[in-house]
């Protein structure tokens, strides 16, 4: 059994008290098309919901959700709905820093290896001897700076052939965290806010 | 559905295409937005030439080249909030995190698996054998010229890879993912089953990258171009534009749902080459993806080529149902 205390991660829950003399048929019957969509199963008993998403699209308002439950309670004189909702979404950007910070560490492995493999086989390779070309007149006339001169140590300049950077995957990593807030926040949200607006009619 | 004669095939018999440039919607609004949404293309393409051109050699590097990039997919993030071409590609926080992961991937994992066997190794593997001498007068052109020869050279062999993953089932099978995508974002490009992603990069460009300053003006030329294939974005992009380079309403054309009109407007940049070989149709497409618009998870990203490959491979060499005689 999943434990309350991390489910938070993945499970999206709330309640919203029902208008006075709403019954729990009407409020199912306001929230039908919501369920009314591509990929979408539902099934009601009584005053229960259950809904389950496969493939949902990609602008289906509830496609963040995979499967949920939706329940009418009673408290007191007022009836409550209440909802838990499964986003494997969430779970895998709650996930995603875990598999970039994994990623960073393997390009470190990969770029000890490679610098030491290269180390290796830079004493048998010639070192590339570039022609030295002058510009271009057309280039100088418009007055593009000219290119600098080799480096006399043999160093690479900066390009396209730059060793991998672990701190490319750690920047990645802290995106998806933030991303994860933003969407824990966001979609608790607007899943209330559309329940609310089917529902009043708000 | 009738579909559209173009040439010699039919456009848009199994879901709905736009075709003719007269046919396209325009953007709405008032005359800032129209002069803004007509001329930002253009406007962004000059501007770079001119930075990249005239950027002291201090500047002119790659790392420049990364942070003008991601700023201009902030920017454009904020264009597809200001102007959508359509309502239904909206961005979601769900398709953001999607694209994302794929962006990640690509600069991440993937640049692990270029640096063993991807264009750039092949390309370090030549130059350590050839004679230099005999290139120099490539090294001698403008510049600009030396940027647009690498540049298309690439979009000349991606083209090529482009239009064989539509027409070879073994190379079509890791692109079919991309081709499931069911609207167009900035970052959608990168979205695709990792195998497809190394094979569209490999080229040749990267092998006349000689001067740093003509990699960095080929690699803009890609950036203020090739972007606007995935792009939530209606833009007025002039007469011109259109001809030569490749635009959102080619590229939607090329993932709609239609089969015939995704077989059209192959090249990432230039559409010219497209024209060349008479692969090109003008038009846009809203209904985009494959069997009806199916959203595919990313579990089944990764693995559908495999899966999919797998079945075929069975259905073709498996054991044979044992045949039963009719009573």
């Amino acid at each position: 059994m999943t434990s309350h205390y991390i489910d938070w991660i993945w499970k999206i829950r709330g309640n919203l008290a029902l208008a006075p003399g709403q019954t729990g048929d009407d409020a199912f019957d306001r929230l039908d098309p919501l369920f009314r969509q591509s990929g979408t199963a539902h099934k009601r008993t009584g005053k229960t919901l259950t809904f389950q998403k496969k493939d949902q699209d990609a602008q289906d308002k509830m496609s963040v959700f995979d499967d949920g439950i939706l329940r009418i309670e009673q408290r007191g004189a007022e009836a409550v709905l209440r909802y838990q909702l499964t986003s494997r979404a969430l779970l895998f950007c709650f996930l995603a820093p875990l598999l970039f910070l994994a990623i960073g560490q393997l390009t470190l492995v990969v770029g000890k290896y490679q610098k030491s493999s290269h180390e290796a086989s830079d004493t048998k390779k010639p070192a590339i001897k570039k022609p030295d070309v002058p510009m271009n007149p057309i280039d100088k006339a418009l007055g593009a700076p000219a290119p600098d001169k080799p480096k006399k140590d043999g160093s690479k300049p900066e390009g396209r052939n730059k060793k991998p950077s672990a701190t490319t995957a750690y920047v990645f990593a802290g995106i998806f965290a933030a991303l994860y807030l933003v969407g824990r926040i966001l979609e608790d949200r607007l899943i209330k806010g559309l329940f609310k607006k089917r529902l009043f009619g708000l | 559905m009738d579909g559209i004669r173009v040439g010699k095939r039919i456009i848009g018999a199994q879901s709905p295409v736009t075709i003719g440039w007269e046919n396209i919607p325009k953007v709405q609004g008032g005359p800032v937005k129209q002069f803004v949404f007509t001329y930002f293309q253009p406007v962004v393409l000059f501007a770079l030439i001119a930075f990249w051109f005239y950027a002291p050699n201090s500047i002119a590097k790659a790392s420049t080249a990364i942070g003008i990039h991601i700023g201009f997919t902030v920017l454009l993030l904020g264009l597809e909030w200001v102007n959508p071409r359509y309502e239904s590609w909206r961005l979601t926080w769900k398709e953001l995190v999607t694209d994302l992961f794929y962006v990640g991937l690509g600069y991440t994992l993937l640049r692990i698996v270029d640096s063993f066997i991807g264009s750039d190794v092949m390309v370090e593997a030549i130059q350590h054998s050839i004679h230099w001498d005999k290139f120099a007068w490539f090294m001698g052109l403008p510049l600009l010229l030396q940027a647009f020869l690498i540049s298309f050279l690439f979009d000349f062999g991606q083209y090529w890879m482009h239009r064989g993953m539509h027409n070879w089932y073994p190379l079509w099978l890791p692109h079919s993912v991309h081709h499931y995508i069911t609207q167009l974002n900035v970052n959608k490009g990168a979205v695709g089953n990792p195998v497809e992603l190394f094979l569209i990069g490999l080229g040749i460009g990267g092998f006349f990258d000689f001067l740093p300053r003509a990699a960095l003006l080929a690699g803009a030329f890609g950036m203020a171009i090739g972007t606007y294939q995935h792009i939530n974005v209606r833009f007025n992009s002039p007469r011109w534009w259109r001809f030569l380079f490749n635009t959102t309403e080619h590229h939607s054309l090329h993932h709609s749902q239609d089969y015939e009109a995704s077989r059209s407007n192959f090249s990432g940049s230039y559409i010219f080459i497209d024209r060349m070989f008479g692969t090109c149709v003008d038009g846009e497409a809203e209904l985009l993806g494959m069997e009806g618009g199916r959203r595919m998870s990313i579990r089944e990203q990764m693995t559908y080529p495999f899966t999919e490959g797998w079945k075929t491979i069975k259905e073709r060499f498996g054991s044979r149902p044992v045949a039963v005689p009719a009573e």
